[in-house]
Formats: C-alpha cells, sequence, structure tokens
C-alpha cells in the first residue's frame, strides 16, 4: 500500500515528503560522489592526484590498469579474492542459516546461552587473537594454504548471520512449521523448504553484510599467506602503501577493481529488498 | 515416547548447530579465551612470564597512564554509540519506512545507500581524509555558501576530529539498517496495516502503534550491533586517525588503545602484552553484559505472531 | 560433516608433504621487510647474491609497514619466522631482542666491527651490549628548502634561527606556504622538533646530559626549544593542524611551499614524483653563527637473524652480503638513503654527500634514540603534547611537564 504518493497527500504530508527527498538526494549525491571520485583517480597519475584531487583525468588511460592487472599481479589476486570469498560464503550462509534455525525455531535450555556464544564471536575484533590464532592454524597444518582463510572468514561470517538471521526467523509464525510438521515433513525439510525461502531478503542482507569485509579483509590473508600466488587483492593493494611513499594511481586503480565484484554482488541481491517477496510467502 | 521425541529433537539442534559452532569455537572463541589469558600474568616483553592475578587490571583502572588513556578513550567510545544509535539508526528507521512505503524514486534509492559500505575501508579513510582536509572539499563547500568561518581542520581539531570520524561511518553504514529495517516493515502483514489505515489513522499513529510493535525483532538486531560496533570501534579510528588517536588522544578509543598496548605502535610504542590483554577483556565483558542486557530488555517487548 | 573436515586436513597434509623439497641442495631462506617501495630494490638485491650463491634461493615478504611489527610478533611465537627480516631500532630492537627471538651477530658477523659506534648503537640491545642487526641505514632530520625559490627571491642559507625566521617570512610574503608541515600525526609533531629545533637546545650536549639525569625535560632551554614551535606555526599551512603527512609532501612536491622540515629519507619520493623539482638541504641553525648547527639522526632498519632459523648458515651468508659495501652502494644510489656501511661511496649522490656533510654536527633523535625503551615511551608522550601545544591546548612547559614525569615513571637518573 501506498501512502507516501505525492498527489494525493495532505499540506503536511507534502512537506514531509519533500524533506525527506531532500535528503535522500543529498545522500544519494554524498555516495555516488566518493564513488565517481575513486574511478576518475584511477586514471591519473600520482602526482596529479596529489596537485588536482578533484580534476577530471587529462585523459582516459587504461595503463594503470594494465599496470595492476598485469605486471603487479592483480589478475591473480582478483581470482583468489574471488574463491576465497565464494566458497567461505558458501559455507556462512549454509552453516550460519542452520544454526540461526536451530537456535530460533527450537525451544531448549541453554537457548540463550547457545546463542550469546555465538555473538561472543563478533565482540572482539579477531585481530586480538593473532597469536594464538597463529599457533592453531599452524596446528591445522594449513599455513600459507588457502584453508587458513577460508576457515577464518567462514568463522567471521557466522556469528552475524546467526545473529541476524535468527531474529528473522524469530518472527515467521510457528503455525507455519506445525502445519507441516503435521503434513510429515521432516525437520530438515522444514529448514529448507519453508523456513529458508521466507527468509530469502534476511539472507540477502546477511551475505552482503559479510561478503564486503571477507572481499576487503586485509589483515588475516597478509598474516597467513605468504606465496605471492596466493595472496588477495586487498593484500596485492596493501604493497601500493608504503612507509614513507604511496602509489597513489595504483591504489586508486586497485580499489576500482576491487569494488566492482561488490557492486555486481549488490545490485543483484537488492531485488530481495522489494516489497511482496516476504509478504506473499507469508501469506 | 516422549524421551524419544526429546532425544530426537536434541539430535536435530546438534545437527543444525554443531557445524557453525565448531568452525566458531576452533578459529574465534578458542584463540580468543587464549589471548584473554594473558591478562592475568606478566610480561617480559613479547615473553609471557608469571601469573599475576588481577595486577594488570589494577594497573589499567588505577595506575598512570593507562587510567587516564582507558576512561578517556571509553568516553569517546560512549559518544560512537550515542551518536550511532540517534543519527545513524534513527535515519535508517526513517529511510527504510518511507522506502518501503514506495516513496518516488525508491527503488533507486535502494539500489544506492548501500554502496559506501562496499567501500573498503581504506577508500573511504583516503576519500574522507581529501575532503575533510583543511584545503578539502568540506571547507571550499562551505565558503561557497558564505559559511566560510565555519571551515575547520575537521581531523585535526580535538574539538571535531572524532565526530568527523563518527558522521563519516554513519555515512558509510547509514544504508545497513535501512535495509534492516525495510526488509523488516515489508514483512509485517498488509492486512494489519490497511486496517488501521481504513479507520483513519495518521501515517504516525500507524507507524508508532502498529508498525513499530511488529518489528521489534529488528530492532534488537540493530541495537546490540550498534553496541558491539561501538565498543569495538577500531578500524575507523585507525586509518582517519592513526593508532594514538591523533590529536592528543582526542580520537582514541578502547579498541585503538587495545590494539596499541597489546602490539606497540610503529611511530611511538613497544607493546605491553599483559595490559593490552587486559584491555580485550574489559571490551568483551562490557560489550557481553550490555549485549545480554538489551536482549532481555527487547525481548519481553517483542510481539509474539 | 566433521569426517568432511577431517578428510580435507588429510589431503592438505598430503599435499604438503608431496610438494616438500624435490631438490634438496637449494636451501629456502624467507626475508621479510616493511618496506613495499623498495620491493623491486631488493629483488635486485636478492638476485645478485643468489647469482653468487646458487645455493642459496631467498623468497621476499615485504609488508605494510603499520602491520609488520604485529604479524612478525604473531610468525616469532608462534615458531614460523623469516630467518632473516628487517628489526627496527633502539627500542624496537630491544622488544625483540628481550624476548630471545634474534640470533646475536657479534661473533657470526665479523664485518660488524668495521662499523660506526653511534650508528651500531641502534642494533644493540641495552640489557647484554650485544648486536642483534646489521644496520642499514641512518634517517637524518632536517630542513629541505626548493632552490628555485630561494633564487627568485634572491635568499640565502639562514646561519641563525633569526635569519631561518626571515626567510619562512619572505616566502611567506611571496605566496608560498612557507613550511609544508602540518601536524596531523604526532609523528610529524616529532620530526618538526627534531629537524626544526635541535640546535635551540643545544643540540647533543643537551642529549648527554639528560640521558645522564644531570638535567631534565623541564631545563628552561629545553622549554625554550620546544615553545619555539609556536614561532614556526604561523609559518606553516592554514589550519595546518589538519594537515596530513601526505598533504605535507604533495605541497614540497608540487612547489606550493618553500621549506619542508622532515627526514633524509623523502628525497627519493620527492625526486621520483616531480623531477623537475629543485631542493636542496640545510640544518636549521641555532640563535648565532656560533652555535652548532645541528641535525636529528637516528639508525633505522637492521637485518636480522631469527634464533630458531633453520638456515642459519645461508640467513648468515645473505646478512653478510647486507653488510657489504657493494651494498651500500646501492642504497645511497637505489634508495637515496645514507647507508650505514663503512666505507660506502657517497660521491655519485651528491644529495647523500650533503647529507653526510649535515652529520657532521650531529644530535641523537632525541626521543626515538633514547627514549623508546619503556611504556610510556618519549615519543608517545612528546608526540600527544606536542600536538596540544600546536592546538593551544597545552603550553610548552606543560608539554615538557608531561614528557618528563612519564619518563620518570621509569628512568631512573630521573628518579634521584
Amino acid at each position: 500500500m501506498n501512502t507516501m504518493r505525492f498527489r494525493y497527500a495532505s499540506l503536511e504530508k507534502k512537506a514531509f515528503i519533500i524533506f525527506i527527498q531532500i535528503i535522500m538526494i543529498g545522500y544519494v549525491v554524498l555516495i555516488l560522489y566518493p564513488l565517481f571520485n575513486m574511478i576518475m583517480s584511477s586514471f591519473k597519475s600520482t602526482r596529479d592526484i596529489m596537485r588536482f584531487p578533484f580534476s577530471l583525468p587529462k585523459a582516459f588511460d587504461f595503463s594503470n590498469y594494465v599496470s595492476a592487472w598485469v605486471d603487479k599481479g592483480f589478475s591473480g589476486y582478483f581470482l583468489n579474492s574471488l574463491y576465497y570469498t565464494l566458497v567461505s560464503m558458501a559455507f556462512v550462509v549454509l552453516f550460519g542459516s542452520m544454526a540461526a534455525f536451530g537456535v530460533s525455531r527450537y525451544i531448549f535450555k541453554g537457548n540463550t546461552l547457545l546463542y550469546m556464544l555465538f555473538l561472543s564471536g563478533i565482540m572482539l575484533p579477531l585481530k586480538a587473537a593473532v597469536i594464538p590464532l597463529f599457533q592453531i592454524i599452524k596446528g591445522f597444518g594449513i599455513m600459507d594454504s588457502p584453508l587458513s582463510v577460508i576457515f577464518i572468514f567462514i568463522a567471521m561470517g557466522i556469528p552475524s548471520t546467526v545473529f541476524i538471521l535468527s531474529g528473522f526467523m524469530k518472527t515467521i509464525p510457528a503455525a507455519l512449521e506445525q502445519a507441516a510438521r503435521i503434513d510429515g515433513a521432516s525437520e530438515l525439510r522444514i529448514y529448507s523448504q519453508i523456513v529458508m525461502p521466507i527468509c530469502m531478503p534476511s539472507v540477502a542482507l546477511v551475505v552482503i553484510y559479510n561478503a564486503v569485509p571477507i572481499w576487503n579483509e586485509f589483515f588475516f590473508p597478509l598474516v597467513f599467506l605468504q606465496k605471492d600466488r596466493l595472496k588477495t587483492l586487498p593484500v596485492g593493494l596493501s604493497s601500493f602503501i608504503g612507509q614513507h611513499s604511496t602509489n597513489w594511481a595504483l591504489l586508486f586503480t586497485g580499489l576500482s577493481i576491487a569494488i566492482v565484484p561488490m557492486l555486481l554482488m549488490y545490485l543483484f541481491m537488492s531485488k530481495y529488498f522489494i516489497k511482496g517477496m516476504t509478504a506473499g510467502a507469508v501469506k | 515416547m516422549r524421551t524419544k521425541k526429546r532425544l530426537k529433537k536434541a539430535g536435530w539442534i546438534a545437527f543444525f548447530v554443531t557445524p557453525a559452532l565448531g568452525v566458531v569455537f576452533a578459529f574465534i572463541l578458542l584463540p580468543l579465551f587464549m589471548s584473554l589469558f594473558n591478562s592475568l600474568f606478566s610480561w617480559n616483553q613479547l615473553i609471557r612470564s608469571d601469573y599475576t592475578g588481577f595486577r594488570n587490571f589494577e594497573r589499567l583502572f588505577f595506575t598512570y597512564p593507562y587510567q587516564e588513556r582507558f576512561f578517556n578513550a571509553l568516553g569517546n567510545n560512549v559518544k560512537w554509540f550515542v551518536l550511532t544509535m540517534i543519527v545513524q539508526n534513527g535515519a535508517g528507521l526513517l529511510f527504510g519506512y518511507v522506502l518501503s512505503k514506495g516513496i518516488a524514486g525508491s527503488s533507486i534509492y535502494r539500489r544506492i545507500f548501500f554502496i559506501p559500505v562496499l567501500f573498503s575501508i581504506a577508500a573511504v579513510g583516503f576519500l574522507w581524509g581529501l575532503y575533510l582536509r583543511p584545503n578539502g572539499m568540506v571547507n571550499a563547500l562551505l565558503q561557497l555558501t558564505g559559511l566560510g568561518e565555519y571551515a575547520s581542520a575537521w581531523l585535526g581539531n580535538a574539538s571535531t576530529a572524532t565526530y568527523s570520524i563518527i558522521i563519516v561511518n554513519i555515512w558509510r553504514w547509514v544504508g545497513f539498517p535501512s535495509l534492516v529495517f525495510l526488509t523488516a516493515i515489508n514483512s509485517v502483514p498488509s492486512e494489519c496495516t490497511e486496517a488501521a489505515y481504513l479507520d483513519g489513522s495518521s501515517e504516525w499513529q500507524m507507524f508508532r502503534h502498529i508498525v513499530f510493535p511488529l518489528i521489534i525483532p529488528s530492532v534488537t538486531i540493530i541495537t546490540i550491533l550498534t553496541v558491539i560496533g561501538s565498543l569495538n570501534v577500531f578500524e575507523q579510528v585507525y586509518t582517519m586517525a592513526g593508532l594514538d588517536g591523533a590529536p592528543n588522544y582526542a580520537t582514541d578509543t578502547i579498541g585503538t588503545l587495545f590494539y596499541r598496548t597489546a602490539f606497540g605502535s610503529v611511530d611511538s610504542g613497544a607493546p605491553e602484552i599483559g595490559i593490552g590483554s587486559a584491555v580485550a577483556v574489559v571490551i568483551y565483558v562490557m560489550t557481553f553484559g550490555i549485549s545480554l542486557f538489551s536482549i532481555m530488555v527487547t525481548r519481553s517487548r517483542e510481539v509474539e505472531m | 560433516m566433521k569426517r568432511l573436515l577431517g578428510f580435507l586436513l588429510v589431503m592438505v597434509m598430503l599435499l604438503l608433504f608431496v610438494s616438500l623439497p624435490a631438490s634438496a641442495e637449494v636451501t629456502e631462506i624467507q626475508f621479510w621487510t616493511w618496506r613495499p617501495e623498495d620491493a623491486g630494490f631488493y629483488d635486485e638485491i636478492i638476485s645478485q647474491f643468489e647469482h653468487a650463491n646458487p645455493d642459496i634461493k631467498i623468497t621476499q615478504n615485504p609488508i605494510k609497514n603499520t602491520e609488520y611489527n604485529t604479524i612478525l610478533s604473531a610468525a616469532l611465537a608462534g615458531d614460523s619466522a623469516p630467518d632473516v627480516f628487517m628489526s627496527r631500532a633502539y627500542g624496537g630492537l630491544q622488544t625483540f631482542a628481550d624476548s630471545g627471538y634474534m640470533l646475536a651477530l657479534d661473533d657470526l658477523i665479523p664485518e660488524l666491527m668495521q662499523f660506526d659506534e653511534a650508528k651500531k648503537m641502534g642494533a644493540r640491545s641495552i640489557t647484554d651490549g650485544k648486536m642483534y642487526g646489521v644496520p642499514a641505514v641512518s634517517q637524518t632530520m632536517l630542513c629541505f628548502y626548493n632552490t628555485k625559490v630561494y633564487a627568485e627571491l634572491g635568499l640565502n642559507v639562514p646561519q641563525t634561527w633569526q635569519d631561518f625566521i626571515a626567510n619562512l617570512e619572505a616566502t611567506k610574503a611571496a605566496g608560498y606556504d612557507a613550511l609544508a608541515n602540518g601536524t596531523k600525526e604526532g609523528w610529524c609533531c616529532e620530526f618538526l622538533f627534531g629537524g626544526g629545533c635541535s640546535s635551540l637546545h643545544g643540540g647533543v650536549d643537551f642529549y648527554n646530559k639528560v640521558i645522564s639525569g644531570e638535567t631534565t625535560f623541564l631545563d628552561p632551554v629545553f622549554v625554550n626549544a620546544v615553545n619555539e614551535m609556536l614561532t614556526l606555526a604561523p609559518y606553516m599551512p592554514v589550519m595546518y593542524e589538519g594537515v596530513a603527512y601526505t598533504d605535507m609532501q604533495a605541497s614540497f612536491i608540487n612547489e606550493m611551499s618553500a621549506h619542508f622540515i622532515g627526514g633524509s629519507y623523502e628525497a627519493g619520493y620527492f625526486q621520483a614524483q616531480n623531477p623537475d623539482l629543485d631542493f636542496d638541504i640545510f640544518a636549521v641553525p641555532g640563535y648565532t653563527e656560533a652555535d652548532p648547527a645541528y641535525v636529528a639522526v637516528y639508525a633505522d632498519m637492521n637485518f636480522s637473524i631469527a634464533a630458531t632459523s633453520k638456515n642459519q648458515e645461508a640467513a648468515i651468508k645473505f646478512v653478510k652480503f647486507l653488510a657489504t659495501p657493494e651494498f651500500g652502494n646501492q642504497v645511497v644510489a637505489d634508495l637515496a638513503m645514507v647507508s650505514s656501511v663503512p666505507g660506502v661511496d657517497v660521491s655519485a649522490n651528491p644529495f647523500i654527500a650533503k647529507v653526510l656533510e649535515l652529520q657532521k654536527n650531529s644530535t641523537p633523535y632525541i626521543f626515538l634514540v633514547g627514549f623508546r625503551y619503556n611504556q610510556p615511551t618519549g615519543s608517545s608522550l612528546f608526540q600527544a603534547a606536542a600536538q596540544g601545544l600546536m592546538t593551544n591546548t597545552l603550553t610548552a612547559e606543560e608539554v615538557c611537564k608531561q614528557v618528563q614525569e612519564g619518563i620518570a615513571t621509569y628512568y631512573e637518573p630521573f628518579q634521584k
């Protein structure tokens, strides 16, 4: 139901709508400009970026891209990042949604404890634990292997996934589930065929909420992956930042490359935030 | 029969929960608790030496310079929490509501509002550093609109630095509560609102009495994430003000204080793992306590559907 | 699921075993630095070394400066340290030396005997007096100036502090930012003081007195030197408290400012970014011509060997190579830094020759060299307080009081 249609609104409401529109348009500009600024900088030289950070490039010269993609090995870093992110996100969503289902759809003792245990996983930056984590990774024998960062990424993503999804799962009417149980559906079926489809918008939410930090994570790959052929995009980016000098041109180029997959993923996911998907499913 | 059923239920719970719990335990909880344990020992540089009980906590809370640094940093975390809660989550709720009402352009807004989250924190730090510097865009705009007297060294002034970083962070994250609330409001059955609309309720009454009570679970989610986020602030300050919370600790948070004491700061000092771990324990205990409290409070207000 | 995980782990183990060394004669060693900007340089050095030592293969891993210590500590504690790594000087070295993570090199690398004693201080542990690294370079805090601007305005290199201020005034009047420096980052305050005000407190004489406890940081001479930072303030950019390190660099590189107080390590980046930039350096002078014009100097970057390295022989060979004039010459030529190796020929690089000339009147870069061994470090105290000074929230007396009281909590000569 659309109660925010300008034409039929009262005077008060018109003022409110105009006010909101000004804020939202302002925010859109505040979002698009830095994006534009970043991409334009990728066509400039380091010195031009320093001198005229806000000007347009003299020409659309792709030499920074060639240099980053080919000479600096970003093609490999890009594929590594894609691989680690996809694999870990698949497990984050699978394990996370299963756990959320377990925590939110059953009533049992220790429910809150379990919930808090998961939540504990995001109560401190994991960096705090880098030294013991190093020993654990070494103990598993996965130093300098993709598995090291994949496991860490999965572990990093699960707490907030469980937390957010169980919050949404709680709002699903219990009657739906009971009806299915009476029809003889197994628990696994209730999870996969009934609860999960209704939760798709919130699943989309946790996917972008977690995929972005995982994609951009720079610290753990830097610690655990030393072979050049295993390194990720953010680690590659960090090589442009020196102690006393920074290669701004390649840095902005790398940042522009890095945001593309995230933009595509988000545009794809945003279709799940449309009214009707959930409402329709519940009815 | 009952026991069999209960066993079966327990089996299913275990089936659903174990994989996630296993990974989180091995790669987060175990190492975290191992490092929190370090707070009970004295340290000779990077080597653990004797068990000292709560000596590190005593030093942290009661002696120079830790006491001053800690409470100064904690004060900033409070600023982070209050501002994020009011400005970011307030705006998020407003945005989420009007987007769910299909305000003109909402399909475009929905696709754009989350973009700042997609930036890596490095990009956010560099770009906003450029805009906020003395000869940057923010001051230029102020000059242009005749507000030149308000131009400031945003990140260099003790009085504006923390707020500037918080506002940049709100710029980055406001899309998240917007989408969470949008998703939640979308799943409010339309019969509820239609009935109220036909009764002649105003937009505000409808929101206050019908929509809001039904989206309390997502309010809980956002509140808890804000609590955790505000007590864990690190990256934003690190990229925009540095590990020492420049200028003169004006932007310091317990997150940067922790990192600086646990690992040392390249430009200024050596690590003190014992104290650093004690800071981590304090962050953890506070986050846990406040989260649990908020969960208890909001749970009692949730509406069963 | 657990079974699957177990299976995956076993598979990985197997893969690891399969990929174990096929050719046993070649020793592979790991080499870490915090200088991503010099990665190309070290690749070249490594290939020279490998050419001369075909039985050793070196893998370089340049790590972002700000995360370097954290990652190195984790690797050392986790028994996965690189064989050879760049180590910090002075207090930064002490942390790792006291932890027993580094090999004492006095007997292993006889070349160290030839090194200048002052340059060795950064690699020497104050606990046991042993050398834990081969010093790589020294950095010098001084004043860069744009020679085109000086020629245009008919200015000469200042001989007194008053001359210096007059030159700042003249360049400011001509429309330049007289001084590029900003104070947004704390460490930029430290080098503004070290490079700008060291001649005002008597340089090395004051340093020796304060180290021995004969005087303190409350000495009026020192308080005055700190206060003179405020004399520089009007010549710094508008709202300098928000001007970041990278903004300062950009301003000087793009010839918008006439002076830049900073480290000699900037020269390479300045030149690379703007080949048309003509610059030279001087030591900021004292109040009279008779006062020595000091530059503040510190040792930076050592090459150390991990105590747990399983390839010590190869590691020693490589570190010995990093102690040769051959390496030192390339540091001068390619990195434009002052090599600590004795017998390096600097005639090829006039800039470095000039730095060495200025180093004749050198004073230790006071807080980094002398007061970074305990918490709170002199650097952290001074950096924060100096930001207070520059934003007019603290007076010079208060700055010195904070520094003095902080250091006195652990520094015995101050506790008398």
